[in-house]
């Protein structure tokens, strides 16, 4: 038996993910916001206190799980200078209920009042370096990334959380402090990118 | 030698699946595939590290990922042309406590052999996506290769296919297989 050398790279890299620090990339890019057609970009929703992107979707257990608790918190922090998107990079060929029918429906359902926007070539999702859903990206006043991961560290009973990563940085960046968690992670599904154009 | 790893490592899925949790409830019966155990990451590196394979491959899926399903016979056709070179299949599922009956039937239509070691994932989550691998961001599917001695060597982020597997794990199923160090012995 043969087998070809040992091959060291890995077929996606979270090396690509966007460090703590940076600017958002991509943020000119006008994606279509599902609940009322209008294109926007990034840039148009940045907050005087901070911006908040969350890259999610419809047909992920762990994006449907943390749903009603990310756009509690979106909808709440619209309010304390904070700009708010939601983008769902997924390939809706991969699962129907990405679709914008989908992200219509959730929206409505959710009583989201924050953009939720199509990235048609996932290529933002691709600038930010987004593998799962969901992953929070949380930007300061000035721009600066101040916060990469996850919501919380209990997708399943709301009422049992124990560490509110996602608010505890909100309320860090409306203060104009770093949060003191500036990195988490959870389980999640993969972003299923639309093919490179 | 080789039949000596294989019977030691059988006894290995037997006792992991007896003990690992034993508040754990029995799985449904299944055509041959192993019941899923209740287990945290230092029950799952337990598996991964005990003594006799020459390779141990870690797979973390769930019953609703497609990606995950798609691979999965990739995964088992792998396993099964190699676990006499001294492969071991670790399965972790991220699916709830509660699926353990989908998890199982989910394996056994997939044809997953008996002697797989087959986990649900408990505990934080960040403790167990670090303790696999720190460059991992959670997202499923994910697979991880380690040595005879559990040192990791290799990731996978998304689907596996039989060939990159083989790319993979081709050089450890060949190596010789190396004693693990004995606890308070200086290495000579």
């Amino acid at each position: 038996m043969t087998f070809a050398p040992f091959v060291l790279a890995t077929a996606l890299s979270m090396a690509g993910v966007l460090p703590i620090g940076k600017p958002a990339p991509e943020s000119n890019i006008k994606m279509k916001n599902a609940l009322d057609g209008k294109s926007i970009s990034i840039a148009d929703v940045t907050g005087k206190a901070g911006t908040l992107v969350i890259f999610t979707c419809d047909h992920c257990p762990f994006a449907r799980g943390w749903e009603g608790r990310i756009v509690e918190l979106g909808n709440a922090y619209v309010k304390k200078g904070i700009g708010v998107i939601l983008i769902n990079a997924n390939d809706p060929a991969e699962h129907q209920e990405d679709g914008v029918a989908g992200m219509q429906a959730r929206a409505k359902g959710a009583n989201m009042q924050i953009p939720y926007v199509v990235d048609e070539t996932s290529n933002v999702a691709r600038a930010f370096g987004a593998t799962v859903t969901p992953e929070v990206f949380l930007f300061d006043r000035h721009g600066k990334l101040a916060y990469h991961g996850t919501v919380d560290d209990n997708l399943k009973q709301p009422d049992q959380v124990q560490k509110h990563y996602l608010k505890d940085a909100l309320d860090a960046v409306v203060a104009g402090k770093p949060p003191a968690l500036p990195e988490t992670k959870s389980l999640g599904c993969g972003i299923k990118y639309r093919p490179s154009s | 030698m080789l039949g000596a790893m294989i019977n030691g490592w059988l006894a290995l899925a037997t006792t992991a699946l007896a003990t690992v949790s034993p508040a754990a409830p029995a799985g449904p019966p299944t055509a041959g595939a192993p019941a899923p155990t209740l287990a945290e990451l230092p029950e799952i590196l337990t598996a991964v590290r005990s003594p006799g394979a020459r390779a141990v491959l870690v797979n973390v899926w769930a019953t609703w990922c497609d990606p995950c399903r798609q691979e999965m016979p990739e995964l088992i056709r792998f396993y099964r042309d190699h676990r006499e070179d001294g492969l071991r299949l670790v399965l972790v599922s991220a699916d709830d406590e509660e699926n353990r009956a989908q998890v199982a039937q989910v394996l056994a239509e997939a044809g997953l052999p008996a002697d797989t070691l087959s986990f649900i994932k408990r505990g934080d989550d960040m403790k167990f996506i670090d303790g696999l691998d720190r460059h991992w961001s959670g997202a499923l599917p994910a697979s991880f290769l380690f040595d005879g001695r559990g040192r990791k060597r290799r990731t996978w982020l998304g689907p596996v296919t039989y060939h990159s597997l083989e790319l993979g794990a081709g050089r450890l199923l060949t190596a010789p297989v190396t004693p693990a160090p004995q606890p308070g012995r200086r290495r000579p």
